[in-house]
């Protein structure tokens, strides 16, 4: 592995973890000692040649769920991992049943027809067809 | 609007606002630690007064306290003299060991840092923070317990002081020493 | 003494907003005139002492007047004249004062300006906006005044928060804040037409500059807090899914469904009880915004010191204004029974309604993200973060989503599209889009977001100029003038739809930026010594030489970079890692080299003692396009606010 394939591995793992001096920055982005140091462990590890996940499993294990950017899917976690879909599948199903009801209850829309044209705007409308 | 949907409605602003306010309760600087019951990491590093190298290896058996500090860390000032206290009263227990972490530090003000303080344990410097990352610290200072088996009982965020100190004391450490 | 006069205007206001809301009660009881004369007296009064008591604060700030706790606390003797009176807004107090004084000055405005077209709506208006009013000066009163004093006098201040030493940062307070605040004239409407039963389109009408006028300036309140980032917190991106900044989003999310949506109320007289539900929404996440930035429950950057009994307040008052909108709201949704018609599945109608679906959706994508962690607190005891990794998995769908429909909703006509219509206007529009995404494939990338991205920009971007050239052509065909003026005509003969096109554009701009830079964002963190260099992308950075530099009030080492491509000198970058003097407070001040409508973007986070930098270097592409999409969805907006009454 070369520096630049350990930089971009370094760099994937540490926008996944946060840095937990700085409540709300990745541990790649802060600029906090601790966080820097963190960077160096991840690299320690990397060219070592440990995975990402045997990485993240690591920071996992000591500082819990709070060190991942996002919540891993688990337990009670799915529910905001599938709570948008859901909502859009279900919203989209409610919505359509609903515009589909209102569809068939409106009378088909009347083809009215238009009152007998004045010379004037008979005239413009050829006007404005004309090429 | 049918009934459903206004109760709906209602059900989810009261939860809403309760959720609001029993957020208001949290603190936002306590965060869980997963390490307790866990087997404590082993460490090692050169002594910070001698720099002899010192590992946790030599205390196997043993119960260990482990507290994080810097020379730079304010409240680690505030609880050093109960750290001595704390010594001094379980020194002479064969099966008691205390060792210092010395944190994002530099071995210089470190080493003033003890002699003006007082310095009645050993302390082991994390030379880069993997020490630290190891016992997931998030600041100075921390204070870890591990029991004879090897496993952290207890972790306290924060100085030890006053009733800090007496759960720590009458709680943790005696127990696990006569037990 | 000029602080204890301001002390005293906004006590008086205090009671004057009191005064509002009786006359209000009052005028709908008597149906006397006079009491909304006394109303509008009142409003106007609490408008010219929140006026009053904010320029104390100011003048205490200029004469560094630190016997004033708040000008203690939050500037110094150092500080800029500029960063000065931005101080006013720096901390806590400050900024509630600055919110309620806006939210006066607006219902003052709009109360002179539709008090001869709008007689029955006053009464509630004033009623509202009063309540309002009083619920956020009792929280500056008593719970955190900027008028204390502090006794002895401190001989300087601490000093304003480094960070916001910043001239977006001076910006972006008062432009969310108008954002917020604006929204609560349509709000103030919308309860005016729920409780007197008239709840026909006119106040729809009549408070649409508002809400769009709202609208901009939530955006670019957004979008300077993301570009204040972006070169202040110096890691390259302007937009973190942090807590703050999502509070932000949410209104700006519902806002943007409300409206859309109230154009078919508008057009086809539907939907009544589901517009004021979302301007109810839109306001009731603005005030939720302000107590989960201003009560310390989330856990952010920016969120100031926690006070639980602060906090209690707030929610207390939120909690009060929106149980009255939503009572209101359910009370009266039953006789709200607004006769639908629909005639097709496919029709404009239906486009706006699955819009308002992906607009909701999108904002509880982001509250349920914003609040999960505390509802973990609170269930669980443990904590959990979610952060960006979650967002771009599950937000980038759904906005996806909204960008095809818009794409396709102003090509849809009411009523009814049919099949001809829609081959027409989408069979070139299709074949664009997916020959973006094919290029995009070409190039190598398989992004599943950025391909998807291409080819829905592609899409809309090209239904928008077809639609502009052809109606550029009929016009300069009538009018027997070039393209260009025929273009100008037809944007006159209907300037609303046009000109909300030109905000589409903007949108597609922006997300071209979004995509661009994130995409091709190309990013390394080195050490280096001086006359070390290293290559970012196709460039060479080396690094000539650090040096101390000293500003007014702040030490800085001021690193000189080097950019080469090949090896010509392309500029010499200078990130400045600085410390204030008063609070020794380290910032990393970026360098920026703009090329190609992207950013070379260099910051130097560290310097060991040893003399080895830690430098930062991101290459972002078309990131320009990112604040040019902005100003052309305001340019949009602004047209739309200008038009020609008709």
């Amino acid at each position: 592995m070369d520096e630049t394939e350990i930089d971009q591995r370094v760099r994937e793992i540490a926008k996944t973890l946060r840095c937990t001096v700085c409540q709300t920055e990745t541990l790649w982005e802060s600029g906090a000692p601790l966080a820097q140091q963190m960077r160096e462990a991840i690299r320690t590890r990397v060219s070592q040649g440990q995975t990402a996940e045997e990485i993240r499993a690591y920071f996992h294990g000591r500082y819990g769920d709070y060190i991942m950017m996002a919540p891993p899917k688990e337990g009670s976690n799915w529910l905001i991992w599938v709570a948008p879909f859901l909502l859009l599948a279900v919203g989209g199903a409610l919505l359509w049943r609903e515009v589909k009801r209102w569809v068939t209850r409106t009378p088909a829309l009347q083809v009215e027809s238009p009152p007998p044209l004045d010379e004037e705007s008979r005239r413009r409308i050829e006007r404005e067809l004309q090429p | 609007m049918t009934r459903t949907t206004q109760l709906m409605i209602l059900v989810v602003l009261f939860a809403l606002f309760s959720l609001l306010y029993q957020g208001l309760w949290g603190d936002p600087r306590h965060i869980p630690t997963v390490l307790v019951g866990t087997r404590a990491p082993v460490f090692e590093g050169p002594d910070v007064e001698t720099g002899e190298p010192l590992s946790s290896e030599r205390f196997k058996g043993k119960v260990i306290l482990v507290n994080f500090w810097a020379s730079w860390c304010q409240e680690c000032k505030i609880e050093h003299d109960n750290l001595l206290r704390l010594h001094d009263e379980y020194k002479d227990h064969p099966e008691f060991v205390m060792l210092g972490i010395n944190y994002q530090d530099e071995p210089p003000k470190a080493r003033a840092y003890l002699q003006r303080h007082g310095s009645s344990f050993s302390h082991v410097r994390d030379v880069n923070g993997t020490l630290a990352i190891d016992f997931g610290v998030y600041g100075v200072p921390e204070t870890f317990v591990i029991d004879k088996n090897g496993v952290i009982r207890h972790k306290w965020i924060g100085p030890i002081v006053d009733d800090v100190y007496a759960n720590l004391t009458q709680n943790v450490l005696t127990p696990l020493l006569e037990g | 003494m000029i602080i204890e006069i301001g002390h005293f205007s906004v006590v008086t206001a205090l009671v004057l907003s009191a005064l509002g809301i009786a006359s209000s009660v009052l005028a709908l009881k008597t149906r006397n005139v006079d009491w909304v004369r006394v109303g509008r007296m009142a409003l106007t009064s609490i408008f010219i002492l929140l006026f009053l008591g904010m320029a104390s604060l100011v003048y205490s700030f200029l004469v560094r007047d630190f016997s004033v706790h708040y000008v203690a606390a939050t500037s110094n003797s150092q500080l800029p004249l500029f960063y000065t009176i931005a101080a006013v807004w720096g901390g806590h107090e400050g900024s509630l004062l600055l919110w309620v004084f806006i939210l006066s000055a607006f219902s003052t405005v709009a109360v002179w300006l539709h008090w001869r077209t709008q007689p029955a709506i006053m009464p509630y208006l004033i009623g509202v906006e009063c309540l309002v009013i009083m619920g956020f000066l009792l929280l500056i009163l008593f719970l955190s005044s900027p008028f204390d004093r502090l006794i002895p006098a401190p001989p300087d201040g601490k000093d304003l928060n480094p960070l916001l030493q910043d001239p977006a940062m001076v910006m972006h307070p008062p432009m969310l804040y108008m954002g917020y605040v604006g929204f609560s004239i349509p709000f103030s409407f919308a309860m005016a037409a729920l409780l007197s039963g008239r709840l026909g389109e006119e106040w729809i009408k009549v408070t649409q500059r508002w809400t769009v006028f709202a609208w901009l300036c939530l955006t670019t309140g957004i979008l300077l807090g993301g570009y204040w980032a972006y070169y202040e917190l110096g890691w390259g991106g302007y937009w973190g899914w942090d807590p703050v900044e999502n509070a932000s989003f949410m209104p700006w999310l519902v806002g943007t469904a409300f409206l859309h949506s109230v154009m078919v109320q508008e057009k086809r007289k539907m939907f009544q009880v589901w517009n004021l539900f979302l301007i109810i929404v839109t306001f009731s996440l603005s005030l939720i915004g302000t107590f989960l930035v201003r009560s310390g429950v989330l856990t952010s950057v920016h969120t100031f010191a926690t006070d639980p009994e602060r906090g209690v307040y707030i929610l207390l008052f939120v909690a009060t204004i929106i149980g009255i909108a939503f009572g209101s709201l359910l009370m009266r949704a039953n006789k709200l029974k607004s006769q639908i018609e629909m005639d097709s599945m496919v029709s404009r109608e239906s486009v706006f309604l699955f819009n308002n679906l992906f607009f909701l959706v999108a904002a509880a994508t982001v509250f349920l993200g914003t609040l999960y962690p505390l509802m973990i607190e609170t269930w669980k005891g443990a904590k959990v973060t979610v952060g960006p990794p979650y967002y771009n998995a599950v937000f980038m769908p759904v906005a996806l989503g909204l960008l095809f429909l818009m794409g396709v909703g102003p090509y849809i006509p009411w009523r009814k599209a049919s099949p001809a219509s829609l081959k027409k206007h989408f069979r070139v529009p299709l074949i664009v889009g997916l020959a973006s995404t094919l290029l995009l494939l070409a190039f190598g990338v398989h992004g599943v977001f950025a391909l998807f991205g291409a080819f829905v920009v592609g899409f809309a971007g090209a239904a928008i100029v077809i639609d502009f050239g052809k109606i550029s052509r009929l016009y300069a065909r009538r009018e027997s003038v070039n393209p260009l003026k025929g273009f100008l005509s037809a944007f006159r003969s209907n300037q609303r739809r046009y000109a909300g096109l030109v905000t589409h554009v903007g949108v597609l701009v922006l997300v071209v930026g979004i995509i661009a830079s994130t995409v091709y964002q190309t990013e390394k963190v080195v050490s280096l010594r001086v006359g070390d260099e290293f290559i970012l992308d196709e460039y060479r950075v080396k690094l000539e030489r650090i040096h101390e530099v000293r500003g007014k009030n702040w030490n800085a080492q001021e690193g000189v970079f080097e950019v080469y491509e090949g090896d010509a000198l392309l500029t010499r970058l200078r990130p400045q890692k600085r410390v204030y003097d008063a609070s020794q407070t380290p910032t990393t001040e970026s360098a920026i080299y703009a090329k190609n409508m992207g950013h070379i973007f260099l910051t130097m986070p560290d310097v060991s003692p040893e003399g080895v930098a830690v430098a930062r270097g991101v290459i972002n592409p078309l990131i320009l396009w990112v604040w040019g999409g902005g100003g052309i969805m305001g340019l949009g907006v602004l047209l739309n606010i200008f038009r020609p009454r008709k």
